[in-house]
């Protein structure tokens, strides 16, 4: 059973906010997933699975609910606010990530939940803050990439900035975290102080707080531009992306154990004597000649696959990795014997192979039942109020 | 710890022997919200965080204090002590035993076989303090069987590893990778306090110590769900797509006035794509086609094209703004002058300025979540390397000042170099220019508590 069994959480977010009330969930909380009537915009997200009709099809939603329960609550109408205000009062934690202007509702809103229950939390998630002159402003995980100075940095010269993985929604996904971890402050807070509290976490705040890259401590420091610079660090060589027979290969030779030992392996592999030449030891040295150096790595990773380079170069202790595709994933051998797959049986979707938990735990802490559908839960939570 | 301080992890006692990002990231939430963090450092193998140094400290009068000064030192250890321990002395690994049996977590990336010859397994320090929560941030797990379970990554190739390289990049261009950032790290660092918090709820109600394993691969991977869940059941696998997501279009990065500036924009909805068609005027974005979802994705790059034409006429901030006017999400893409004149960020006190025994004061990242009861702070910026040594043995593990002088004195221990030598970082004085500190005296040197 979840460390966190027995404390209801009510969830008012969308990307922002739902891998981490998964994770509330899958350890143990009573997530209850707010729905409209037409169901959650997230069930529309692209991938969905073929053959399945209706608002049970999205991938999106299938992973991010997973553990939850659902809710539908017509929030148009004055019975539905006043139907979800009685929710909310119930609630240990609820996790909103409406616009600033709109975390405030005089029926549902945060200072009306903490008249009814005083215990209850409030984590506001907001693109920008509650506060200050763009407190309003809207946001997207790209936008949010954008305001934290990391979209300038990925990419190449020649071409637009880029958000990392966008697919993926990394930013949301940060966001999510840092909200499931106010909330478990605010419980653990509770338990001392025997009251609720408002918590933030802005968007654009908590990518600043994994970027100090781009970050104005470091720039201060040296007043050092970091422009876009494709896929090698300008920092020495060889530190990037190579291609190899099917795809690239990550190398990021930084230490002088590292460089020798893959000065080592050029030399086995290509026959190039000249790479050994102690004069390259030096990463100074290194970065002056990366063209060349940069052209003998590739000699070595042009003759093999990535999973060959990979396996071969760490053999001999060099920090290599193959840049992995979905599919490369689903059929590594190190997953696999992890045993981190799991087999889930779900209703709409059938058999299906789906990701493990995200760390492991002496505990038997994981609830990983499927999403919900589209108002499962309505009348038992709701009759119950 | 101040009896009355009222940070919500006020009194819980962390050891964290770490490196780099992954384990101090964890550990820095967690001063951040009261614990009392001590990180273990090594002369002989110092932290590559002390490595990087400044710049502007590479001169000979600067190089006994050199690794106290990287800026990136107060963003992983603010409000943490720092002691210096060389744990291949059998003495000093006894003084760092009996400092993990006073504490309630023990948080660490380094390998699981260096911890098991140290006597730091789960396995080794359950006996000893039963109610430990252990927390090991591998790359590859902590199963000697596992394949990869030897090999090596740093958070750079650790991004490419999980699949978040290849899905970065232009169609048809090579990939463009994540070279500035390692997002795994930060995502194992975070997962690592999520867990970390669990467990002590769960040592609350059972009284039981809890083991942990944060291995990177697992967690990052964890976040390409849909695609994974996708290609079980299609055998689909995603591409790289620019900026595009397939459920707000158009949404990209557009070229604005100036030499390599550029604005970010999503339109999530219909009604937002007529304010948008409204904003930029005349027929640009007329084509009926393009009011709806589907036509917009099938129609990007003609958007893309008509959209550019009216953002390269105007700067980046003016576009963002009138964008935000209209409902639409936009930001100017912020390079580092940006982020230090951002009116937001500066609005909202993001930075934070502490007291730093070695710079008077010191800046670093603030905190983002905020706490309007409990809220979080740090009482000082990044420690010198090894300056609570003498205290936090004595104090917490017990040592006498004969055994801390012992220790010392054949170098198992350290104190901090050169304390009397302070100095001003360079642009210390740019704290009041750009804003970062305000008139209310937060940000004064003073005295460390």
């Amino acid at each position: 059973m979840g460390p966190w069994s027995g404390n209801r959480v009510v969830d008012l977010t969308g990307l922002a906010g739902a891998y981490g009330t998964r994770l509330l969930a899958a350890l143990g909380a009573e997530v209850i997933k707010m729905e409209p009537p037409g169901g959650d915009p997230m069930r529309t997200y692209a991938p969905h699975a073929p053959g399945v009709d209706g608002p049970e099809s999205g991938l999106w939603w299938a992973f991010l609910s997973a553990g939850k329960k659902s809710v539908v609550i017509d929030r148009s109408s004055a019975d539905g606010e006043a139907q979800l205000a009685a929710l909310l009062a119930t609630a240990d934690v609820v996790l909103d990530d409406s616009p600033a202007g709109l975390q405030d509702r005089p029926v549902s809103g945060y200072s009306a939940v903490r008249v009814a229950n005083p215990a209850t939390s409030w984590i506001a998630i907001t693109p920008f803050g509650l506060t200050g002159p763009r407190r309003d402003w809207t946001t997207s995980d790209l936008v949010a990439w954008a305001s934290c100075g990391l979209a300038s940095t990925i990419g190449f010269a020649d071409s637009p900035p880029l958000a990392p993985a966008a697919p993926v929604q990394l930013a949301m996904h940060f966001t999510a975290v840092n909200a499931a971890i106010a909330s478990m402050l605010a419980l653990r807070g509770r338990r001392r102080t025997g009251r609720g509290q408002l918590v933030e976490v802005a968007i654009q705040e908590a990518m600043v707080s994994m970027a100090p890259e781009t970050g104005v401590p470091l720039f201060l420091d040296d007043q050092v531009p970091r422009p876009r610079a494709g896929n090698r660090r300008p920092v020495t060589s060889p530190f990037g992306l190579f291609p190899c027979q099917d795809g690239y290969v990550a190398i990021l030779a930084l230490q002088p154990n590292h460089w020798q030992a893959m000065a080592r392996w050029i030399c086995d592999a290509t026959g190039n004597e000249g790479v050994l030449d102690e004069v390259f030891n030096d990463i100074a040295v290194r970065h002056e000649a990366s063209e060349a150096v940069d052209a003998w790595t590739e000699e070595l990773t042009l003759a093999a696959t990535k999973h060959e380079l990979f396996v071969e170069g760490q053999r001999r202790g060099i920090p290599i990795t193959p840049v992995n595709t979905v599919a490369d994933l689903r059929g590594d051998p190190h997953l696999a014997q992890a045993g981190w797959w799991r087999d889930e049986d779900h209703p709409a979707l059938g058999q299906v192979q789906v990701p493990g938990a995200p760390f492991l735990v002496s505990h038997q802490w994981w609830n990983w039942s499927v999403a919900p559908t589209l108002g499962q839960h309505t009348h038992e939570v709701l009759g119950g109020l | 710890m101040m009896d009355d301080d009222h940070r919500v992890l006020a009194g819980l006692k962390v050891f964290e022997l770490s490196v780099a990002v992954a384990a101090p990231c964890a550990g820095r939430y967690l001063a951040y919200h009261g614990a009392d963090v001590v990180k273990v450092e090594s002369r002989v193998n110092p932290d590559v965080a002390r490595l990087f140094g400044s710049a502007w400290a590479r001169t000979e009068e600067y190089l006994p204090l050199f690794m106290d000064t990287s800026p990136y030192l107060p963003e992983m250890t603010a409000g943490k002590r720092s002691i210096g321990l060389e744990l291949k002395d059998t003495d000093a690994l006894a003084a760092a035993h009996k400092l993990i049996e006073g504490c309630d977590v023990f948080l660490s990336n380094f390998t699981p076989d260096a911890l098991e010859r140290m006597g730091m397994s789960y396995a080794q320090l359950h006996p000893v303090n039963p109610g430990l929560i252990h927390v090991m941030m591998p790359g590859f797990g902590a199963d000697p069987e596992l394949p990869y379970y030897p090999f090596r990554a740093f958070g750079p190739n650790q991004a490419p590893l999980v699949g978040l390289d290849a899905l970065t990049g232009h169609p048809g261009e090579e990939p463009a990778g994540i070279a500035s950032v390692a997002p795994p790290d930060y995502v194992a660092g975070m997962h690592a306090v999520v867990s970390i918090l669990s467990a002590l709820e769960h040592r609350d109600q059972t009284g039981e110590g809890v083991s942990l394993v944060i291995s990177q691969m697992e967690t990052t991977v964890s976040l390409l769900g849909p695609y994974l869940v996708d290609h079980a059941i299609t055998g689909r696998t995603p591409e790289p797509v620019g900026n595009r997501i397939p459920w707000a279009a158009p949404t990209g990065v557009y070229p604005s006035r100036g030499h390599d500036r550029w604005v970010a924009l999503s339109v999530s909805d219909d009604a937002q794509w007529a304010a948008l068609a409204a904003l930029v005027g005349g027929d640009a974005l007329a084509d009926p086609g393009w009011t709806t979802l589907e036509g917009r994705v099938a129609a990007h790059d003609a958007i893309d094209e008509a959209l550019g034409t009216w953002t390269a006429a105007i700067s980046p901030a003016e576009a963002a703004a009138r964008l935000q006017a209209a409902g639409i999400a936009a930001y100017e893409v912020l390079d580092h002058r940006g982020v230090l004149t951002d009116p937001q960020l500066r609005d909202r006190r993001v930075y934070d300025v502490a007291p730093s025994v070695r710079f008077g004061r010191d800046l670093f990242t603030g905190h983002p979540i905020r706490m309007s009861d409990t809220p979080a702070s740090v009482p000082w910026a990044g420690p010198n390397m090894g300056q609570h040594t003498r205290e936090v043995l004595g104090e917490r593990a017990g040592l006498s000042e004969t055994e801390i002088e012992a220790l010392m004195e054949r170098e198992a221990a350290f104190g901090e170099r050169v304390p009397e030598m302070t100095v001003t970082r360079p642009f210390d004085r740019w704290y009041e220019i750009v804003g970062l500190v305000g008139d209310d005296g937060a940000a004064d040197g003073g005295e460390e508590s």
